[in-house]
């Protein structure tokens, strides 16, 4: 065995030993770690949701023009060669009335009966403009939506440019308000952290000492306290994770109504692989940073 | 015992062959004016053993912490297996440290490691396998008596059992040289032969051994070289004689 699994079969044994020699000290900075997470997680989470839920939308951004009534084929084809020609429509496609009206009464499903007893058909022909990839977006949509504004045989143009402004302040507004709140947490686990080393370095002065005088190191005499921190962290990362593990599936239920409000009725999803190691391991570096932080200096005697 | 010729106070060593420890003038303040160390000079050479003796307070400890590098000379030079201890850096001293096995009055054991992690520590430091480190403990324990006890905490050891865990650690590296800061001190007459004997072992196995004590029939048991420390000089160093062919 080398001398660096050596070292490290060390540390480890050290910084368990160090943990369990004060499992109370240990658990709460544990427990205040997860607390904080569970937070900047929660608004993590949510950030997440919404920008997949604009992700998701964005792919299906469009316009539509709906037609004058009474316009002619030619004109409305017409019409669609020149939405065709505007920059950043990838597709057009011409929607006749009755098309449209076949498509309300599929969606209405139950209520169909009901739209036999109107007559006349009340709904307009439409152009659908699909966008293209680099004009899926706000701006995207304002350039093709003042391109054909105006044009003679378009009676109005709806588009989601309205909407998705308005989702991408809110956007802004929770994610300005989790990191924010995450900064602030950061902050406060570095300082519970640093102090809960802190605690551990005055209880093992001896033991500083005296490795100290059989020719340790300040990096080998700090190694276990920095991989104490690290565990510390790292179990505050998991068990956060649980713990949204946990309100993800069991409060969401209660919450559904209000939550449909701010994603719009898409199924919300849980943090992916990759993300919940990003949690933990966020964890685990507050925890190693504080640990850090909380030696610095601290053992040069 | 015979005891051989008188240094003047503060006198530069004569011309050493291999020496472990050289001290040149120096001189330890804690507090202008007040000297814990005054214009020291001593060599001592590979595999020699010297007793450091005086008074409470005659500089012996100092001496002791300045060879091991807890602490700078205020003046002078302090050479120690050919390191300089008054320049070496912090990331030095690990490496100096290694090489020089000390042991205290109090021992100083860690209470809740066992007898053979407390011995182990110095192994650990420099990444000796877990395999080879339980071998080498076990075999300096077994040299000291000890290897029954392994398993215990060194609260269940009576106070000679601790001082001789504490040499153990010491040793366990094979140490160019090994300083023993009053080891005695805290023992019964009987024990502290015993003990004085382990260390004495040590250097007839080529280990510099220096010992800081104030037990003058100690130090007449033994007939070993003896420097005198008082306020903070050395007012003697003697030899003992080599009998007439």
């Amino acid at each position: 065995m080398s001398r660096i699994a050596a070292r490290v079969l060390y540390f480890g044994r050290t910084a368990l030993r160090g943990i369990s020699a004060s499992p109370i000290t240990s658990a709460v900075a544990v427990a205040t770690i997860a607390v904080c997470l569970v937070l900047v997680g929660g608004f993590a989470l949510l950030v997440f949701n919404m920008e997949g839920l604009l992700d998701r939308f964005g792919g299906d951004l469009h316009v539509t023009a709906y037609l004058e009534p009474e316009l002619s084929d030619a004109r409305q084809l017409e019409l669609a060669e020149v939405a065709r020609s505007v920059e950043g429509v990838a597709a057009v496609r011409l929607v006749s009335a009755d098309e449209a009206f076949e498509r309300f009464r599929a969606g209405v499903a139950r209520g169909a009966d009901y739209l036999d007893g109107l007559g006349e058909n009340p709904l307009p022909a439409s152009l659908e403009l699909a966008l293209a990839p680099e004009s899926q977006s706000a701006a995207g949509m304002a350039v093709v939506v003042e391109s054909l504004d105006g044009l003679s045989g378009i009676d109005e143009l709806s588009s989601g440019q309205d909407w998705v402004e308005g989702y991408l302040r809110a956007l802004a507004l929770v994610r300005g308000l989790g990191v924010g709140l995450g900064a602030i947490l950061a902050v406060a686990t570095l300082l519970i952290v640093a102090n809960t080393i802190r605690l551990a370095v005055v209880a093992r002065r001896d033991e500083i000492e005296i490795l100290s005088l059989v020719g340790a190191s300040p990096a080998f005499v700090r190694g276990p306290f920095l991989l104490e921190g690290l565990v510390q962290g790292a179990a505050g990362g998991a068990l956060a994770l649980l713990l949204l593990f946990g309100l993800f599936h069991l409060v969401l239920p209660s919450i559904a109504f209000g939550l449909e409000l701010v994603l719009g009725g898409v199924a919300p999803s849980f943090f992916s692989g990759g993300q919940a190691l990003g949690l933990v391991g966020s964890g685990a570096l507050l925890g190693l940073l504080g640990a850090g932080g909380a030696l610095a200096g601290d053992l040069r005697s | 015992m015979k005891f051989g010729r008188r240094l003047t106070p503060g006198a530069a060593p004569g011309p050493g062959g291999d020496a472990a420890i050289r001290a040149y003038h120096v001189s330890k303040s804690y507090a202008a004016g007040s000297f814990a160390l005054r214009d020291v000079s001593l060599e001592v050479g590979r595999g020699e053993f010297v007793f450091l003796t005086g008074p409470s307070g005659a500089g012996k400890t100092s001496l002791l912490k300045l060879l091991f590098a807890a602490e700078h000379p205020s003046e002078g030079q302090i050479l120690v297996l050919g390191r300089n201890v008054a320049r070496l850096g912090d990331r030095a001293i690990p490496d100096l440290r290694r090489r020089v096995g000390v042991v205290f009055q109090d021992f100083k054991l860690l209470e809740r490691r066992t007898i053979e992690e407390n011995v182990g520590l110095a192994l650990d430091v420099v990444g000796t396998s877990r395999r080879e480190a339980r071998a080498k403990v076990f075999a300096i324990l077994k040299q000291l008596g000890l290897q029954h006890r392994r398993h215990h905490h060194p609260l269940s050891l009576s106070g000679g059992e601790q001082q001789r865990v504490a040499i153990a650690r010491a040793l366990v590296n094979e140490p160019e040289v090994l300083l023993a800061d009053e080891p005695t001190g805290n023992l019964d007459p009987d024990l502290t032969v015993e003990i004085m004997d382990l260390i004495a072992s040590a250097a007839t196995r080529g280990t510099t051994v220096l010992v800081a004590t104030h037990e003058l029939g100690l130090v007449g048991r033994y007939g070993k070289r003896t420097v005198r420390l008082e306020a903070g000089r050395i007012v003697e160093d003697s030899r003992p004689r080599v009998a007439a062919p």
